[in-house]
């Protein structure tokens, strides 16, 4: 288990989906996030790794706007998704997140049924013209989730009575459920035991066919068996972006290579 | 004449300490290893001391007046009683208790003064009895506390039991409290109920609680059916949550979600600055400026609203509650899970869809819960009603109309009347029993609601 | 690997998503308006109250008084017992003398009326302090009847139709002659805090009320101060966790939601009925609202206790000190400003309390300020529920006052519980 596997290299074929550009992030006073340029690429799973409190996840708020909801937050930099600046006056942060998915680090239906959770997204952008539709929605994804076949019989009860890994695949459903571009999950496993946390690999890994995908994640060796690329963060600076192959193996900087190999974090 | 019984006290108190200390001191310099320190050995004299004798004092003074006006009161020959009701006989009291004061108004009837006579001589006697049971308890006490004295002696541990049992006390208090209201409330209510039918209490649609003045009069019996007067609290707290609940939770909402921590910062001690009105003021707002606005809108729509109508004391009440409302409100959005917010913003929700459809739903236990103690507010508040609302119980639920209510004809029978013998009086024991029932299991299924939802999400 | 049949394929650029987003942003933004107009209602209705109450109240300040010679003739006031002088009629010449046009007997009663009722009783104690005084002529200033202090005050239009108003014309002339030769006054209404209660408006003052309300605070304090802590200690420190306890709490916690006029009714039956405590005294206001006060007082007990770190404890405990020493020693003095804060704000609301002093006869009409917790009193509250229900005209202005100063207490007692809370504010 503790053996890191590593996949093949995927050949950089995708294009890019995501562009950042001398982000920097400033909580109050406080300079979270320094200078950070990074490309996401479509179709491919994305892994920001680094010690805790580095500002992975801060920057990952970055992306769908989330640090917004946050009073003292202040972001400056361009980050570009599909070429449009999305902190641009005219992008509404409301259109942005549902392009922008996301799932957190602690599984977090609402205190509503399965199908409502999963029909939140739908309803509210005004997704479904009609029940039928807002039916297919829903069952779609819940099959890309890998749910349906658990809930299909529990559409109409509460999605908080659901055990911890199918809570978060109901979180992930709900959040594919306005056909994201983008999927950024924080930390999606870290609440869940071993065979949950399998399970949604194997999900994330299916899911890559259709979104750009970037998790954060303290485990390596997860970010080693789910990614394509790494980014390596460290106190606010991404200290190294590549294959994640390459940077297991080969890291170039010497605070990723004190890092892969357990010297801190 | 109590108070030297008091300083008496204090002085022994003060003695007894000094004594049982320096003894305990020179068991020390003598080479002795005390067990407790000397201080205390001095407080465990004051324990033996001072304490029964002020406690004792207490209860005798408590129980002396009962005790000697029973007794005056079983001097007096049935001849002297003759005829009396319970009302005469009390009022013979009072004059024999003024005139022992020494005001004699008119000519008294002899057996009167014998009575006053006795009364102060039993008045004398009971103030020399306890004086001297007083210094027997301080004596004795002195003399325990003064052969307990040893190495040996526990005195800390004496005087830790003390205190304890003092705290323990304490603690019962709030349970006596209870049991009090409880008693005292059934009790005069079963009074009233050997006058007046319990059926006839709680199903009558007619209140008119006046007594009698001559035997033959209309209507001399009153009439005690309080289901008018409920209605009437029912019509007030109905206009004071349409009033406060909206306002209420539309304020939380908008402070919780919407406002710059600037403004909420100034706006929330506002709302507490509205809370600690004391609600005697509020009343006299009601009358002041809310019922002649009201008059006078009414009147230039051709409206024709009461003077007392049930929208002024019902709308005052509901500005009070306001502040009520909305903390209880802010509390509940505030203990739904920041998670859930986020949840629902990261999937596009705007701010409002997320209050409304998110966060609003998941609180709604809570609020509810606060809403329920809003009622028992309501129904339990009795100053702005007794100011604004009317006196007389109508069968209607028109709020342009002056309704009455529990507490108002609590107030208004009891005001001025000292003894509890007739219907008229004891009819508002009967209305505060209810008015406690129906409270009551208001607070606890409010706190139960608000407990399990506390729970929910811990 | 599964694709993802199914899902809608969304242009995120359709105009018609940006239409429906602006509706969505419309209706947040009406949520938003509507709950600053709540706000703001809310507010508003406190600045209306506070307005309102200020407006009316501040005329009651200000009290109109006139200049009069008084001829203090030997033959009226007996020299050994000036006490028994005759001081009406010299109130009354004193005025008389500025209209010696006026000899019509029903305009002279009506001129007498100009002056209040309490001149005479001033002149009197006047007098009596001074008593060379006698046979001599002596300056006063003395207040007037309420009905010309409105007029003073502007609270009576003259313009109005002669029989709607209070005062006629006449009247209204003669005060009108006074002013114009300089007599009249408004100084500071002392009377408002050195006088009792009074069945005139002008004379009636707020001393009794006050001192009734210390004195039942007092009351109040001494008994639910020491019972509220040492009960909430032992059910933070010491009480055992069963069912016994847990009844204690679940009372303590209906306690302090019961409605306070049932406090009153439990006064009313158990105080006066079964121990005989004297009606209408502070004493039993005090014992009754300290009932009420002592849940607040526990529950502020119990949160202060449990701030206290149990590493203090701990430590005291390692070094051999009993669980008594302990609370005594280091837990109490560590909760003390967080109980007084707690204490001083269930005293300001002991102080507000109205209706069950009703109850117990706490709304008599005493002249007479209290001297001691067994004097029959008035309180604060309850002397603006009087007032307020006095059908004089000048008492609506002073109901106000009264209100006035019961807030100012309300306010300093509050800002001093704060204060507390803020200078021992401690973080562990």
């Amino acid at each position: 288990m503790d053996q890191i596997t590593i996949r093949e290299p995927v050949v950089q074929t995708q294009p890019v989906k995501a562009t950042a550009r001398g982000v920097d992030v400033y909580y109050a006073d406080n300079h979270a996030i320094k200078n950070v340029d990074i490309d996401i690429l479509d179709k491919t799973v994305t892994a920001f790794i680094g010690p805790s409190g580095c500002g992975k996840s801060t920057f990952l708020r970055c992306l769908n706007r989330m640090n917004d909801t946050i009073d003292i937050c202040r972001v400056t930099g361009d980050i570009l998704l599909d070429g449009e600046d999305i902190y641009h006056r005219s992008v509404d942060p409301a259109l942005l997140r549902a392009r922008v998915g996301m799932v957190f680090q602690k599984p977090n239906p609402f205190p509503k049924s399965v199908y409502d959770n999963v029909a939140y997204g739908p309803r509210i952008h005004g997704l479904a013209a009609n029940k039928a539709e807002l039916d297919n929605i829903v069952e779609a994804s819940l099959r890309g989730a890998s749910l349906w076949e658990e809930a299909k019989d529990r559409l109409d009860q509460p999605g908080t009575g659901l055990s911890g890994g199918q809570q978060q695949r109901l979180c992930i459903a709900r959040a594919i459920a306005t056909a994201p571009e983008v999927l950024l999950m924080d930390e999606p496993c870290s609440a869940l035991d071993p065979i949950a946390t399998a399970r949604i690999e194997e999900l994330i890994d299916e899911l890559r066919q259709n979104f750009a995908i970037v998790i954060v994640t303290h485990s390596m060796q997860q970010a080693a068996r789910v990614s394509q690329k790494t980014a390596f963060f460290h106190l606010g600076d991404m200290v190294e972006y590549g294959e994640t192959t390459a940077m297991f193996t080969n890291p170039e900087d010497k605070r990723t290579q004190d890092y892969i190999t357990g010297r801190f974090g | 004449m109590l108070g030297y019984l008091l300083l008496v006290i204090l002085i022994a108190s003060a003695l007894g300490y000094l004594f049982n200390y320096y003894s305990a001191r020179r068991l020390t310099a003598s080479g002795e290893k005390l067990h407790s320190l000397a201080g205390f050995h001095g407080v465990y004299a004051i324990c033996l001391t001072g304490l029964p004798a002020f406690i004792f004092v207490l209860l005798w003074l408590l129980f002396q007046e009962s005790v000697i006006e029973a007794i005056v009161a079983g001097g007096l020959s049935e001849a002297e009683l003759a005829g009396m009701d319970e009302g005469q006989k009390s009022l013979l009291m009072a004059e024999i208790r003024s005139a022992a004061q020494g005001n004699v108004f008119g000519e008294p009837k002899p057996f009167m003064m014998a009575a006053a006579e006795s009364l102060n001589n039993l008045r004398t006697t009971a103030w020399m009895a306890l004086s001297v049971c007083v210094v027997a308890i301080l004596g004795l006490g002195m003399f325990l506390a003064r052969r307990k004295i040893s190495a040996a002696f526990r005195a800390r541990q004496a005087v830790e039991k003390v205190v304890s049992g003092f705290m323990i006390f304490c603690a019962l208090v709030a349970i006596v409290t209870t049991l009090g209201i409880i008693l005292s409330l059934v009790y005069e209510s079963l009074r009233f109920f050997d006058r007046v039918p319990i059926s006839e209490f709680l199903f009558g649609l007619n209140w008119e609680p006046q007594i009698p003045i001559r035997e033959d009069q209309v209507a001399a019996s009153g009439a005690f059916g309080w289901l008018p007067v409920l209605l009437g609290t029912l019509v007030i707290t109905v206009v004071a949550l349409v009033v406060a609940v909206p306002i209420g939770i539309f304020s939380a909402i908008y402070l919780n979600e919407f406002a710059s921590p600037t403004l909420r910062a100034v706006a929330k001690p506002l709302l507490e600055l509205l809370a600690g009105v004391p609600t005697v003021v509020y009343g006299f707002f009601a009358i002041l400026v809310v019922a002649p606005a009201l008059r006078s809108a009414g009147a230039s729509l051709g409206i024709d609203i009461a003077p007392n109508t049930a929208l002024a004391a019902g709308g005052v009440m509901g500005i009070m509650l306001i502040p009520f409302i909305s903390s209880f409100t802010d509390d509940a959005l505030n203990a739904v899970p920041r998670s859930l917010r986020d949840g629902s913003l990261a999937l596009g929700a705007t701010r409002g869809e997320t209050v409304m459809k998110v966060m609003f739903p998941a609180a709604i236990p809570g609020i509810s819960g606060g809403i329920l103690l809003a009622v028992s507010r309501a129904i339990g508040e009795t100053m702005i009603v007794v100011m604004a609302a009317g006196l007389i119980a109508k069968m209607t639920v028109n709020p342009l109309d002056s309704v009455t209510t529990v507490t108002v004809q609590i107030v208004t029978l009891l005001i001025g009347d000292t003894e509890f013998d007739n219907p008229k009086t004891l009819a508002a024991f009967a209305l505060g029993l209810m008015l406690f029932i129906v409270t009551l299991m208001l607070n606890v299924l409010a706190l139960t609601i608000v407990r399990k939802y506390r729970e929910a999400y811990d | 690997m599964t694709d993802i049949p199914n899902l809608p394929n969304i242009d995120w650029k359709d105009p018609a998503l940006a239409v429906r987003l602006k509706r969505r942003n419309g209706k947040d933004n009406w949520l938003c308006w509507a709950g600053l107009g709540a706000l703001g209602a809310a507010c508003l209705t406190l600045v209306i109250l506070l307005a309102s109450l200020l407006v009316s109240g501040l005329p009651a300040f200000t009290q109109t008084h006139v200049t009069l010679d008084f001829e203090i003739l030997a033959e009226k006031v007996p020299a050994d017992d000036p006490g028994k002088g005759k001081f009406r009629t010299i109130v009354r010449d004193a005025i008389y003398a500025h209209f010696p046009d006026i000899t019509n007997r029903r305009e002279k009663r009506a001129l007498a009326g100009m002056i209040s009722n309490g001149a005479q009783y001033e002149l009197r104690d006047y007098v009596i302090d001074n008593p060379d005084l006698i046979g001599s002529t002596v300056s006063l200033r003395v207040p007037v009847s309420d009905p010309y202090d409105q007029l003073a005050k502007g609270l009576i239009d003259p313009q109005t139709p002669e029989e709607n108003r209070r005062l006629k014309d006449a009247e209204i002339a003669n005060f009108d002659a006074l002013a114009d030769k300089g007599l009249i006054s408004k100084p500071l209404n002392l009377a408002l805090i050195a006088n009792a209660d009074s069945r005139f408006p002008e004379l009636a003052g707020l001393s009794g009320a006050l001192w009734g309300s210390f004195y039942a605070l007092l009351v109040c304090f001494l008994i639910s101060f020491p019972v509220g802590i040492a009960a909430g200690i032992y059910l933070e420190e010491f009480a055992p966790k069963n069912r016994f306890t847990d009844l204690i709490e679940v009372n303590i916690n209906n306690l302090a939601a019961v409605p306070s006029v049932v406090f009153g009714l439990l006064a009313l039956v158990a105080f006066i009925g079964w121990f005989g405590l004297p009606r209408s005294a502070p004493l039993l206001g005090g014992m009754t609202l300290s009932l009420m006060t002592l849940p607040t007082i526990i529950i502020a007990t119990r949160i202060a206790v449990q701030a206290v770190p149990p590493s203090i404890r701990d430590a005291a405990l390692g070094l051999g000190a009993s669980r008594h020493q302990v609370v005594t020693g280091h837990v109490l003095p560590l909760a003390i400003p967080g109980i007084l804060t707690g204490t001083i704000i269930g005293l300001a609301r002991a102080l507000g309390e109205t209706a069950p002093l009703l109850l117990i006869g706490m709304n008599a009409f005493i002249t007479q300020a209290p001297d001691s917790v067994m004097d029959p009193a008035t309180a604060l509250p309850t002397q603006i529920f009087i007032w307020a229900d006095s059908p004089e005209r000048g008492f609506v202005s002073r109901t106000s006052a009264a209100i006035c100063v019961l807030l100012a207490f309300l306010i300093v007692m509050n800002g001093l519980a704060i204060y507390l809370r803020k200078r021992f504010e401690r973080h562990w």
